[in-house]
C-alpha cells in the first residue's frame, strides 16, 4: 500500500528517520512515496553519495599546538586524514606519544567528530547516518576519556559501527567485543584469568543486550530461582551470570605491547588478539548453560555472545529502544511485536537490523508520530542546514556548541550512552544553546561559513523570506507563525515590503532563517 | 519493560533555587517565586559521587586482616610509611585502625574540627550492582525495582512539592537535564557555567523573537522556552558585570582554592556563586564523576580524592558567612567489591561511604553500626553489606534543613531506622 504524504508529513519523516531533507528531497520523496524512500535507504552505497564524498575530501579542520622539545608548533587547516585509516596506521599515536603532541593523539576523533556533523548534513542515505547514530549510543565509548579510544575511534566508527549498523546483531556484537576502542572503554583489555574484570561482561548484559529489566538482581547467584532457568531458558540475568561471562571473555585484549611473560610482548598495533595464557579456561556457567572446561580459543567468550545475542529479553530490549527512537510517538503493541517478531526470525541473516527498520518506518505508528521525536541537537542542526540550503565545514566551535546543548559527539562518559530522553534536551541551557547553534550556524560565529540566501531568493521581503525558510524547514509555512516571527523581529508584516537595497540583505536573511529554525515547531519532528 | 522510565545519568550540575520566606514576587513563565534578600537561607547540596566510589579506599579498615588478605595493598590505605592514611578517632568500630585515604587532607581536618560526620557501610537497601538501576533508585527514592516502576518523580521533587510555603527551584546541569532527584518538580534551570554571562543568544531582538514564538507555545518544548527565557532573565540579571556590561568572573572568598579540585572546581563555583547573589538558592545537587575504577584503581583514586577534598574544603571556606545554615551530603550509587581484580581495580559491589557536612552537623565521628568483613558478615560473602540506609542519612538532612519532621511521601514506605543523630539542632528539637 502506497502511502501518499504531504510535505510536511514527509519533513517530519525524513527528520525522525534521518536528519531532515532539503525541500528538493522532501518534494520527491513525496512523490515516490514513503515505503519507496525506506527501501532505498535500506541498501545505502557511498559510491551514489557524491555530493557528501566530495565534502568530506575537501573538508578541512584545524589543528594547531605549540612547538615543544622534540616537535615543532603546528597551525594549520588540515584534511581529514585517519578516516580510511586501519588501526595499525594511527595506533603510533599511542606507541610514539612522546614524540607528538596531544592533539594529535585527539586528531582522529576529532576527524570523526567533523565527519559525522558533515554526513549528518548532507549524506543522501540519512537512515545509515540516524541508525549510526544510534548505535553509536547503544554501544558507547568515550573518546574523551581515554586516549586510546581516540585512537581507535575511525576504526570503530568505520569497521564496527557503520559496518553492521543494517547488518547482523550477532556479528555486530562480536565486533564490538573485538574492536579496541571497547577493549579499552570497559576495560576487558586488561582482564585476567584469577579475578576477572567485569566492567564489560556487565554492560554486556545490561545495556548492549538483555537489558535492565532483565536483570534478576535479588537471586545474585541462585540461578535455579531465575523463572526458566530449570529448562535451559532463564528469563534474564543474575550478577553471577555476570561474574561467569568476565571469565569467558578474559584474554580478549589489544596488541599494546603489552608484557605477556617474561620473553613475550604483544606487538604493537591497536589490533584485536587472544592471548591464550589470560584467558580463565575452567568451566563455568552461564544463563544456565554449563560451559566445559578448555575450550578451543575464543570459544567461550562466543558461546557468551551467542546466547546473549539470541536471548528474547535481547529482542525486546533491543526492539523498544529501536521503536522509541525512530518512532517518536506513542509505540503500540502491534507494531513492537512485529519488529520482536522480525528481529527473531532473521537472527541469522545478513541484513537481520534493515529488515527491522523496514517494519518500524513502515507501521502505523510511525506515521502518526509526526511531530512528536524532539531532535536532538545534532539533528536540529543538520536538518536546519538541509531546510535551509546551508553551505557547512564543520569546526571545533560548532562541535562545542552541540557539546552545550547537550550532545558531545563521542563524549558521553558512561556507557549507558546519551539517553534518548527529551527532558535531556530542553533544560534552561540546553534550550539556550539550541537557539545559539542555529544563529550561530545562520550567521557564521565559528567559521563554518557564511550563509548568503541572496543567490538563492535574491532580496525577497521578509514575509516572503520567512515563508520560504519555513516551508523548507517544516513543509509548509502557518501563517500564524509568520506572522508571529515577523512581529518578534521587528520587520514588516507587508508581502510588499521588499529588502532591496537594503546593505545587510544578506545579514538579515540569515537572522530570518535562524528565527525559523529557533521556533518550538521545528524543535520536534 | 518500563518504556516511559527515565534513563538518566548526566554529567553535569543540579541546582534548584528555592525560597520558602515572605516578601515573594511571582516571577512570570517559570511561575516561580523567590525571595528577595534570602541570599543567606538555608543551602543543601546533594553530592553523588557517580560511578560507585570505593568507600573501603576512601575509609580503610586499614588493619582488618580479613581486608588486607582481600585487597593488593595499592587498594587500601596504609597505616604506616610516607604514603599512611589518617588516623579517625570515634571509627565505627575501636578495635579497627579505620584510616582516611592520606590524600584526604582537607577532609580530615574538617571531620576533626567537628564539622564532616563520616556513615561507612550505607547505601540501598535493595542489592543492586547495576550503577543505572541503583542511581534510579536513588533519585526517586524507593527501595525495590517493583516500586521504581510505579514511582514518577524524584525524591527532591516530592519534598519541594511539600514545602507548605512558597517554595521553588531551579535546576542547572551541563548536559541540559534536572537531575533524577527533581523529576516531577519540572521548573529548572540548567547552567554549566556562568563565566559567559546567561543571556539570550544573539542581538536584542531575538529575545523578543522568542518571547513572540514561544508565548503561546503547546507541549514540552512551549513550556520548556518560557522557562528557559524566564529563568535566563533572573539570573543574567543578577550577575556582576563590569563598564562594557561583561559578566565579571566569579571569584572565590579564597583566590586560588578550588584550584587543585580539577573538573570538580567548576560545579562547585556555579553553586557558590548562585548562593552568593540574591536569587534565594534552596537545592542544588552536583554531580563528580569518574568513579567506576574497574582498573588503574590506585593512581585514579589518588587524584579523585584529592578533588573531592580540595574541592569540598574550598566550598565549605568560600561559604563560610553562612555555615549554621549550610549543609552537603555526599553519596555514590554504591561501594565496590571488596576483593580486588586483576586489573588493578574493584568491580560493582554493595556498601560505601557517606558523608554530611555542615555547620549544624555533629561531625567528628562516624554513625551507624559496622558490619564486619568476615566471610559470614559479607553481602552474599563478596561484599561489604548495607548497614545505614541512604534513606536514613538524607531524611535527617532534609529536617535540619527545614527544622522539621519530612513528610512520609518523600521516601515512600520507608520505616526509618533508628536515629543516627547527625544533627545538633535536629536532636535537640526533635530527639
Amino acid at each position: 500500500m502506497a502511502q501518499r504524504w504531504d510535505a510536511a508529513m514527509v519533513a517530519a519523516a525524513l527528520g525522525r528517520a534521518g536528519f531532515g531533507g532539503s525541500p528538493d528531497e522532501v518534494t520527491r520523496v513525496a512523490s515516490i512515496g514513503w515505503e519507496d524512500w525506506v527501501e532505498e535507504q535500506l541498501r545505502p552505497t557511498d559510491g551514489v553519495d557524491s555530493d557528501c564524498q566530495r565534502r568530506l575530501r575537501q573538508l578541512k579542520l584545524r589543528i594547531k599546538y605549540n612547538a615543544a622539545e622534540k616537535w615543532s608548533g603546528v597551525d594549520e587547516m588540515r584534511p581529514l586524514k585517519t578516516l580510511d585509516q586501519p588501526i595499525e596506521s594511527i595506533w603510533p599515536l599511542i606507541t610514539k606519544r612522546a614524540e607528538m603532541d596531544g592533539a594529535e593523539r585527539r586528531r582522529p576523533r576529532d576527524e570523526v567528530i567533523a565527519a559525522t556533523i558533515l554526513r549528518a548534513c548532507y549524506s543522501r542515505w540519512g537512515l545509515r547516518e540516524a541508525l549510526v547514530g544510534f548505535w553509536h549510543d547503544h554501544f558507547n565509548v568515550d573518546a574523551y576519556g581515554s586516549e586510546q579510544v581516540a585512537v581507535a575511534l575511525p576504526s570503530y566508527d568505520r569497521d564496527v559501527i557503520r559496518a553492521h549498523a543494517l547488518g547482523n546483531f550477532r556479528g555486530f556484537l562480536e565486533a564490538v567485543a573485538t574492536s579496541a576502542a571497547m577493549l579499552y572503554y570497559l576495560s576487558n583489555h586488561s582482564s585476567r584469568a584469577g579475578a576477572a574484570n567485569e566492567n564489560y561482561a556487565r554492560e554486556l548484559f545490561e545495556l548492549h543486550t538483555l537489558g535492565r529489566d532483565a536483570y534478576f538482581n535479588d537471586r545474585y547467584d541462585r540461578w535455579r530461582d531465575v523463572p526458566g532457568a530449570l529448562r535451559g531458558a532463564p528469563e534474564g540475568y543474575i550478577d553471577q551470570d555476570v561474574y561467569e561471562a568476565a571469565r569467558a571473555l578474559t584474554g580478549w585484549t589489544v596488541e599494546d605491547g603489552t608484557n605477556i611473560d617474561a620473553q613475550r610482548k604483544l606487538p604493537e598495533t591497536g589490533r584485536f588478539v587472544y592471548v591464550e595464557s589470560w584467558h580463565d579456561g575452567y568451566q563455568k556457567r552461564v544463563l544456565a548453560r554449563e560451559f566445559d572446561a578448555f575450550q578451543p580459543a575464543m570459544a567461550d567468550g562466543r558461546k557468551v555472545l551467542d546466547l546473549v545475542a539470541e536471548h528474547p529479553a535481547t529482542a525486546r530490549f533491543l526492539c523498544t529502544k529501536l521503536c522509541r527512537r525512530f518512532i517518536g510517538g506513542k509505540v503500540g503493541h502491534d507494531t513492537l511485536a512485529a519488529a520482536i517478531e522480525t528481529w527473531t526470525r532473521n537472527r541469522a541473516r545478513p541484513d537481520q537490523i534493515a529488515r527491522v527498520m523496514r517494519v518500524i518506518l513502515t507501521s502505523k505508528d510511525f506515521a502518526q508520530g509526526a511531530g512528536a521525536k524532539l531532535r536532538r541537537p545534532l539533528n536540529l542542526a543538520a536538518a536546519f542546514v538541509r531546510g535551509v540550503g546551508l553551505d557547512v565545514a564543520p569546526t571545533e566551535g560548532l562541535a562545542n556548541t552541540l557539546a552545550g546543548a547537550g550532545q558531545r559527539l563521542f563524549g558521553w562518559p558512561t556507557p549507558m550512552g546519551l539517553p534518548d530522553d527529551p527532558r535531556m534536551f530542553i533544560g534552561t541551557n540546553a534550550m539556550r544553546q539550541r537557539w545559539a547553534l542555529l544563529l550561530g550556524l545562520a550567521e557564521n560565529w565559528w567559521g563554518t561559513g557564511v550563509f548568503d540566501a541572496t543567490h538563492a531568493m535574491g532580496a525577497p521581503s521578509p514575509h516572503l523570506a520567512v515563508e520560504r525558510f519555513l516551508t523548507g524547514l517544516l513543509g509548509r509555512a502557518d501563517p500564524t507563525l509568520t506572522a508571529s516571527i515577523l512581529s518578534g523581529l521587528g520587520m514588516p508584516e507587508s508581502v510588499s515590503v521588499g529588502l532591496q537595497g537594503a546593505p545587510d540583505t544578506q545579514k538579515k536573511l540569515a537572522r530570518i532563517a535562524a528565527a525559523c529554525g529557533m521556533t518550538p515547531a521545528f524543535q520536534a519532528a | 519493560m518500563r518504556p516511559s522510565r527515565r534513563d538518566i545519568l548526566r554529567a553535569g550540575i543540579s541546582v534548584g533555587l528555592g525560597a520558602a520566606l515572605d516578601g515573594l514576587s511571582p516571577l512570570p513563565g517559570l511561575g516561580l517565586a523567590f525571595a528577595e534578600g534570602n541570599a543567606a537561607g538555608p543551602l543543601l547540596v546533594v553530592l553523588h559521587l557517580r560511578g560507585g566510589a570505593d568507600g573501603l579506599h576512601l575509609l580503610s579498615p586499614a588493619d582488618d586482616p580479613d581486608f588486607v588478605a582481600a585487597r593488593q595493598s595499592e587498594l587500601r590505605v596504609a597505616t604506616t610509611g610516607a604514603d599512611a592514611g589518617h588516623r579517625i578517632d570515634h571509627s565505627p568500630d575501636e578495635r579497627i585502625d579505620f584510616r582516611l585515604h592520606p590524600q584526604a587532607n582537607a577532609l580530615f581536618d574538617l571531620y576533626r574540627e567537628g564539622h564532616l560526620a563520616l556513615i561507612p557501610a550505607a547505601g540501598l537497601a535493595a542489592a543492586i550492582r547495576s550503577h543505572f538501576v541503583a542511581i534510579d533508585m536513588i533519585e526517586h527514592g524507593v527501595a525495590d525495582a517493583a516500586a521504581l516502576a510505579r514511582s514518577d518523580s524524584g525524591w527532591l521533587a516530592r519534598y519541594l512539592r511539600g514545602q507548605t510555603k512558597a517554595t521553588s527551584a531551579l535546576t542547572v546541569a551541563a548536559a541540559g537535564a534536572p537531575s533524577g532527584e527533581y523529576l516531577g518538580w519540572g521548573k529548572a534551570l540548567s547552567v554549566p557555567d556562568l563565566g559567559g554571562g546567561f543571556g539570550v543568544p544573539g542581538v536584542p531582538p531575538m529575545a523578543q523573537l522568542l518571547g513572540k514564538v514561544y508565548a503561546d507555545a503547546q507541549g514540552a518544548v512551549g513550556a520548556a522556552g518560557r522557562d528557559a527565557l524566564a529563568a535566563i532573565k533572573l539570573v543574567d540579571e543578577h550577575l556582576p558585570r563590569d563598564d562594557q556590561g561583561k559578566p565579571i568572573a566569579y571569584q572565590p572568598a579564597q583566590k586560588g582554592a578550588y584550584d587543585l579540585a580539577g573538573d570538580f572546581a567548576r560545579p562547585l563555583k556555579v553553586v557558590a556563586q548562585l548562593a552568593k547573589l540574591d536569587v534565594g538558592l534552596s537545592v542544588a545537587t552536583v554531580d563528580f564523576g569518574g568513579w567506576d575504577t574497574h582498573e588503574n584503581q590506585p593512581g585514579r583514586f589518588r587524584v579523585l580524592v584529592e578533588r573531592l577534598s580540595v574541592g569540598l574544603s574550598a566550598f565549605w571556606n568560600d561559604l563560610a558567612p553562612r555555615h549554621d545554615r549550610l549543609t552537603i551530603v555526599v553519596q555514590t550509587e554504591f561501594g565496590r567489591r571488596f576483593r580486588s581484580n586483576r586489573s588493578a581495580g574493584t568491580d560493582h559491589g554493595r556498601g560505601s561511604l557517606m558523608m554530611v557536612l555542615g555547620g549544624k552537623v555533629q561531625g567528628g565521628v562516624c554513625y551507624g553500626s559496622w558490619p564486619g568483613l568476615k566471610a559470614k558478615d559479607l553481602d552474599e560473602g563478596v561484599d561489604l553489606a548495607v548497614a545505614t540506609d541512604y534513606r536514613q542519612v538524607v531524611s535527617e538532612v532534609l529536617a535540619a534543613h527545614r527544622g522539621g519532621p519530612v513528610a512520609k511521601d518523600v521516601f515512600p514506605g520507608y520505616a526509618g531506622q533508628a536515629r543516627l543523630g547527625l544533627f545538633r539542632d535536629d536532636r535537640l528539637s526533635h530527639g
